[in-house]
């Protein structure tokens, strides 16, 4: 069935007393949660998406032995206000012969792929914004916007490097979305269904529950989609659509201030929401390491926090990987993804399915101390 | 307010718009664009039908297969397009008489 | 009332997209309205209550096949072509001339007719079904029509997509001269 938060919050006592007060306007009381939970989403997701870009400068310098930001504020925590203040008071260039339309389009369908695929991330085991059955797959379709914009960047912008960006990063983002789309596909199995709240009540209790030990396949398959998320996001060793010694800065070359912010932006929140699917198909989510019988507000306060840590650990390896891996070249990159990815992603899947009939949908946990 | 009838509506809006579009445009990825309306405009019709009248989800199936199939016929059409144009560097769809006559 | 609303949005994102796809001069922004009329069909089917088929119309159209025509555009001269296209207005017809438009004209009026006829009878014996707050899954019910009634057609799709790949990537191969 499809749950909801507002289905979630209504279990409380308090949710009659909101009733009570919007006067028996259950729609209303409806809209007005979600629009508060999703500005709060939002307004936390940019957060996430700044402090990244401060993350990433950061960690590079450490990774460097440099310092790094220092200046605005403590420990220069407060660079990335200071770099969207920047941008934001920019002139808004635009190059003559571009596609205005298209040029505009660009950035806002970047962002509105990305925060779409908010709506489903699990948070915790009771705030989603919806826990729908479809729930996986509607986060894997809604985020191929992304790649229509990085390709209409690059086209709309009418320039040598964007239109090289533009089609580098549209081939890459479909080929690279086979592999993970099985990945995730052979943890449908595991599950019993696509909706993050199934995915996730399988994978209750310690770490030898989460589907990253229940079988050898599911092992291989959290590698395969690590590796085809961080293609799909643009990120190093992918990076070619923004590869600055070749391309300039790629698909966004053209763009200045708050455009190029947005596809900024996009990217950063991109790495977190696929960081937090990784956690949640893989990792066990936002999920107690023990069972407790009762469901408070506190402790789902605290599967939050759980699923955040876990998220931006994925987070962390991400930006180590970018600064100490050398980029691919083209041909290399597809290669990896049709001649290496694609086959194993496909024998995972097969792999699992067989698991799954003869072990009886057993994890190696439960053949090992027996349980279930 | 909402019935089966705003959905046929808008499904023979988009098969007409479909049709249009097939006619009157000279550019054969253009042509390939009417195609992808009309047989959205019959998915619709069949998941409208299914909910509202059949009561069951056969056409919610069908309308997959008409998805599939779509898939299917964007890829080789846009295949046989671009094959088109590095032999007539063009693809105005007037161009394609090589069998004629 | 929410049902209402998405289905109003979405009813207005479709048709007035698809009009913009027949009235647009440039393709490329042909493709970019096809996209925006898909995306409010899906809108449409999850008014329908059908979950799975409004995700697998996003999954396959905006992640496939747009990009896909996004790309045969670009490989094709892309913004070149604009000064040759054709719009409504110009009216060049490419498959007939106006004893076709005329007779194809005639026969969907007498269509049209026809099926309000039709459909006026259907709107009598099948009055409007409701859902309540919560829409029904649908997600397992496909698979099992998929696997038990329908098995020989989804297998057959699936012949039909590998055929398909392996089709246009022969066509599309460079030949060596």
């Amino acid at each position: 069935m499809n749950q909801t938060l507002v289905s979630y919050l209504s279990q409380y006592e308090f949710y009659d007393v909101l009733i009570g007060i919007f006067g028996k306007n259950e729609g209303l009381l409806a809209f007005v949660i979600y629009l508060l939970f999703a500005a709060a989403i939002v307004g936390l997701c940019a957060t996430i998406g700044g402090l990244g870009t401060y993350a990433e400068r950061k960690i590079s310098a450490d990774i460097q032995q440099r310092i790094g930001p220092n200046r605005v504020g403590p420990y220069g925590i407060l660079q990335f206000l200071a770099d969207g203040v920047k941008m934001i008071t920019k002139e808004d260039v635009m190059p003559n012969t571009a596609d205005k339309f298209l040029f505009y389009l660009a950035p806002m369908l970047a962002l509105i792929g990305v925060f779409a695929t908010l709506a489903v991330l699990p948070w915790s085991s009771g705030f989603m914004m919806a826990d729908l059955n479809v729930g996986i797959f509607y986060l894997i379709a809604i985020s191929s916007l992304v790649g229509v914009s990085v390709f209409l960047g690059g086209y709309a912008s009418n320039s040598k490097w964007s239109m090289l960006g533009g089609l580098r990063g549209a081939s890459q983002i479909i080929s690279y979305e086979i592999p993970v789309t099985i990945s995730v596909l052979s943890i449908t199995l595991l599950a019993g269904g696509m909706g993050f709240g199934t995915i996730l009540s399988q994978q209750q209790g310690t770490p030898i529950h989460w589907f990253i030990f229940h079988n050898p396949f599911a092992f291989i398959a959290f590698f395969v989609y690590f590796i085809g998320a961080l293609a799909e996001t643009n990120r190093a060793p992918f990076d070619l659509p923004e590869a600055e010694s070749e391309l300039v800065s790629g698909y966004h070359t053209e763009y200045t201030g708050m455009r190029f912010g947005f596809f900024a932006l996009a990217e950063y929140i991109e790495v977190f929401v696929v960081c937090g699917v990784g956690a949640a198909l893989f990792l066990g989510g936002g999920n107690l390491p023990f069972n407790v019988q009762f469901d408070i507000i506190p402790l789902q306060l605290f599967q939050v926090v759980i699923f955040m840590t876990k998220a931006l650990i994925l987070y962390y390896v991400v930006i180590w990987i970018r600064w100490t891996f050398p980029r691919l070249r083209v041909d290399q990159l597809m290669s990896i993804c049709w001649k290496y990815l694609t086959p194993i992603a496909i024998f995972n899947l097969v792999g699992n399915a067989v698991w799954i009939v003869v072990f009886n949908g057993k994890s190696i946990a439960d053949l090992v101390f027996g349980g279930h | 307010m909402i019935s089966l009838i705003s959905y046929l509506i808008i499904s023979l809006v988009l098969f007409i718009v479909g049709l249009v579009v097939m006619i009157s445009r000279k550019n054969i990825v253009a042509i390939l664009l009417g195609i992808e309306l009309i047989l959205n405009a019959a998915a619709l019709n069949f998941v409208a039908y299914s909910r509202y009248v059949t009561n069951n989800l056969d056409g919610h199936i069908f309308s997959l297969f008409i998805i599939v199939v779509a898939a299917a016929e964007a890829a080789v059409g846009l295949a046989i397009v671009i094959r088109f144009f590095q032999i007539k560097e063009t693809i105005h769809i007037d161009e394609a008489t090589q069998l004629r006559n | 009332m929410f049902a209402q609303l998405l289905f109003l949005l979405s009813a207005v994102l479709t048709v007035g997209c698809a009009i913009a796809v027949a009235v647009t001069k440039n393709i490329m922004h042909s493709c970019i309205f096809l996209l925006g009329s898909l995306i409010g069909i899906a809108g449409l089917y999850a008014t329908l209550g059908a979950d799975f088929v409004a995700v697998t119309q996003i999954m396959v159209y905006v992640g496939g096949i747009v990009i896909l025509m996004l790309f045969a555009v670009m490989l094709t001269g892309g913004k070149d072509f604009v000064s040759r296209a054709q719009n409504l207005l110009g009216l060049a017809p490419s498959m007939g001339n106006k004893w076709t438009y005329g007779i194809g004209l005639f026969v969907g009026l007498v269509f049209l007719l026809t099926n309000i006829k039709l459909l006026s009878n259907i709107m009598k014996s099948y009055p409007a079904k409701t859902f309540g707050n919560e829409f029904p899954s649908t997600v397992s019910q496909i698979g099992h029509l998929l696997v038990k009634e329908h098995v020989l057609a989804f297998e057959l799709s699936s012949v039909l997509l590998l055929g398909a790949l392996v089709g246009a990537a022969i066509i599309a191969r460079p030949r060596k001269q």
